[in-house]
């Protein structure tokens, strides 16, 4: 598979390694999304300053935004499912951290950057806090992931209700609002922020032993142990970090608004983190993951969703139309219909080198 | 090696227990008053088969009813709302109601279909049941005693007609509808294109889910699709109308001027918006209905004929200065 057929050149072997890659389906489903709005409007890529604004604004940037919670979440999730386990509460933390901030930032009543900071320090601190007892409960309780995020999931929403008393909560603070409508260098804040953000995460576990010993966990948690990884420790950290990194996008999509909804914020996240985990090829059953992946997922549903809105799809229909796309592309992943594609792409490849399809 | 084991699935035990316990006390925070204990024979037992934390209009309404329903009215409320909108826990608190054998029944239903079984059951029970705000569908009046509401289709007629009056030469507009099913999204959307005129362009019509945030994006979204060209957007509730403000606004345009916003509801941030010119037009959906349903209880459970459908009177703000003048007295 990976010996090279008569020396291609390099753009070839980015090309072909790139086929090789589980989510190439994904990356093709986010063109198709892109050049279905194409057919719209042809205008549709264009990116534009904003004459009132002054801030780049498009189609693109507005894609951006809206796959920045849904990236922080994915890649926490990542991290999560490669220990073979899995977080249900990322949408009631981010519920929770929404509900925590804007409470504190109502009550202080002052819209300084102090108060912010604050605030994003306290909506992060309970996150730690809910992942902390989540990685208790897994690693050192043994009780099964799914069942005590099941629970967390629940309790956490009950937590921001009572937080807030089941009210829905707004404050002012120009800092708090920047984080997810302000813009840097023209791109949007949060977008940046959790460029950063997993940057900072996938050089932590990509050059250091971390992220194969989240793999070996995965793979075969006896024969990790017997190789002298110690599971609970790495176990409690994926845990915080999921949660801590739900905790962000819960700031993303309140500060967004500037209103926590108890019963709304970070509804269903929960499943658009594990469909991006999924599209972007990392297994529900553990071990190798991909945070590059995870992240073209978050992308994906992002522009899906955008789409939806943009082609006018009936309301009534975007579940089905949502529901049809994705099926498509975990049925393009799936092994039998990967090893397909294989063999007839290697001889593609052999043949007629020089139209391998973009 | 044993000790250790029981100990670990003790800690496991108490954990879990611990969890359950606060899970219990987050879901009974706000039913505490309900809980008047079961010695107080004379009062009439009423379960509340409510929605739940949803938006300020909900809150307002559940908390009119809970507060009308009172024990010196004679009441014993058992507040049931439902785990985050969901339909299987507002009929599963259903059916647990009619087996405690309470003496009436108040539904908010989360959702319009499904509720044939359960209000035969009722019925069979002979436990009257009053319909609050959302009503059923098919709408089978048999199968309840009555509903009481305020009129949704003439409320978005209303809205309809102010925006008829404000472009007269026709415009382009959107709707931001609530999650498709509901009684009230199909009743908001019928009352609004039966009154709209014809001169009114209707670009499309998407579901924010009642939510802010959602509004947001989707209006965002419609305002590019359409190259900033809808002057006027029919949010049929104040969460959806304010988050579509805000996209108006990032998106370097004035509403008020640019778009017009209509809203249905009536809170207090709605009405503050009004008043500062984010919102153009606001048709209130008055929540406190309580004491008609004290009314409608006590003369259903006296045997007398009650009326299958009572509507709760609204009002419309369409100016700041309406806005400024009813903002002193809100209560919700």
């Amino acid at each position: 598979m990976s010996t090279p057929v008569a020396r291609p050149s390099a753009a070839i072997r980015v090309i072909t390694g790139l086929f090789h890659q589980p989510y190439v389906w994904a990356i093709v489903a986010l063109l198709l999304l892109l050049v279905v709005n194409l057919t719209k409007n042809p205008a549709y890529l264009g990116v534009s300053v904003n004459a009132a604004t002054g801030n780049l604004s498009g189609n693109v940037i507005d894609i951006l935004r809206a796959s920045a919670p849904i990236m922080m979440i994915a890649v926490g999730m990542t991290l999560v499912i490669a220990t073979r386990g899995i977080d249900l509460s990322v949408g009631s933390v981010m519920a929770v951290a929404g509900a925590v901030s804007m409470e504190f930032m109502r009550n202080t009543g002052t819209g300084s950057f102090g108060t912010a900071v604050v605030a994003v320090l306290l909506a992060l601190g309970i996150s730690a806090l809910l992942g902390t007892l989540n990685g208790i409960l897994v690693s050192i309780v043994g009780l099964q992931p799914f069942i005590t995020t099941l629970v967390m999931m629940l309790a956490g929403r009950g937590l921001a209700k009572v937080i807030t008393s089941g009210q829905n909560t707004s404050a002012t603070n120009e800092t708090f609002r920047w984080i997810a409508n302000g813009t840097f260098l023209g791109f949007p804040v949060v977008f940046v922020i959790a460029v950063l953000i997993v940057a900072v995460l996938a050089a932590l576990v990509r050059r250091t032993a971390l992220g194969l010993m989240i793999e070996s966990i995965g793979i075969n948690p006896k024969a990790a142990r017997m190789a002298g990884i110690r599971p609970v420790g790495i176990l409690i950290s994926v845990y915080i970090v999921s949660a801590v990194l739900a905790g962000v996008a819960g700031i993303f999509s309140t500060a967004s608004v500037m209103t926590v909804e108890v019963a709304k914020t970070g509804m269903t996240a929960e499943m658009d983190a594990i469909l991006a985990v999924v599209i972007g090829g990392t297994s529900l059953a553990g071990g190798k993951f991909s945070l590059t992946g995870s992240i073209i997922g978050a992308l994906l549903i992002a522009t899906l969703d955008k789409t939806i809105v943009y082609m006018s799809i009936p309301s009534s229909a975007t579940p089905a139309f949502k529901a049809v796309v994705i099926v498509i592309i975990c049925l393009l992943q799936s092994p039998r219909v990967r090893s397909m594609f294989n063999r007839r792409r290697t001889r593609v490849i052999i043949t007629d080198k020089e139209t391998v399809p973009v | 090696m044993a000790p250790t084991s029981r100990f670990r699935a003790f800690t496991g035990l108490a954990l879990a227990g611990t969890l359950a316990l606060s899970l219990v006390a987050c879901s009974s925070g706000s039913d505490e008053p309900a809980a008047s204990g079961d010695d107080s024979g004379e009062l009439t037992t009423v379960g509340f088969v409510a929605v739940g934390p949803e938006g300020g209009w909900r809150t307002a309404n559940e908390q009119n009813i809970q507060d009308a329903f009172s024990t010196e009215n004679g009441f014993d409320l058992k507040y049931a709302p439902s785990s985050n909108g969901d339909q299987n826990s507002q009929i599963t608190a259903f059916t647990s109601f009619i087996d405690e054998g309470v003496d009436a029944i108040l539904l908010s239903a989360t959702e319009a279909t499904g509720w044939e079984d359960v209000l035969e059951r009722a019925q069979e029970a002979e436990i009257p049941v009053v319909l609050l705000d959302r009503g059923i569908e098919p709408n089978d009046e048999s199968l309840y005693t009555s509903r009481i509401a305020p009129d949704n289709v003439g409320i978005s007629a209303s809205a309809a007609e102010w925006a008829n009056e404000q472009f007269p030469d026709g415009a382009n507009y959107v709707v931001l509808e609530g999650p498709p099913g509901l009684s009230v999204v199909n009743d908001r959307n019928k009352g609004w294109d039966e009154a709209v005129a014809d001169n009114l362009t209707k670009l499309e019509s998407q579901s924010a889910n009642w939510s802010t945030e959602e509004a947001k994006s989707v209006f965002e979204t419609m305002l590019k699709a359409n190259g900033n060209d809808i002057q006027l957007v029919f949010a049929q509730n104040d969460e959806m109308g304010l988050g579509a403000a805000l996209a108006v606004e990032e998106a370097g345009l004035t509403p008020g001027t640019d778009v017009k916003i209509i809203t249905i509801d009536g809170t207090q941030a709605a009405l503050e918006a009004l008043a500062a010119g984010r919102l153009s037009f606001v048709a209130e959906y008055n929540p406190l209905f309580g004491e008609d349903a004290i009314e409608v209880v006590n003369a259903a459970l006296a045997g007398e004929d009650v009326e299958s459908s009572i509507v709760v009177p609204s009002t419309t703000f369409d100016s700041p200065e309406a806005a400024t003048a009813a903002l002193p007295d809100r209560q919700y």
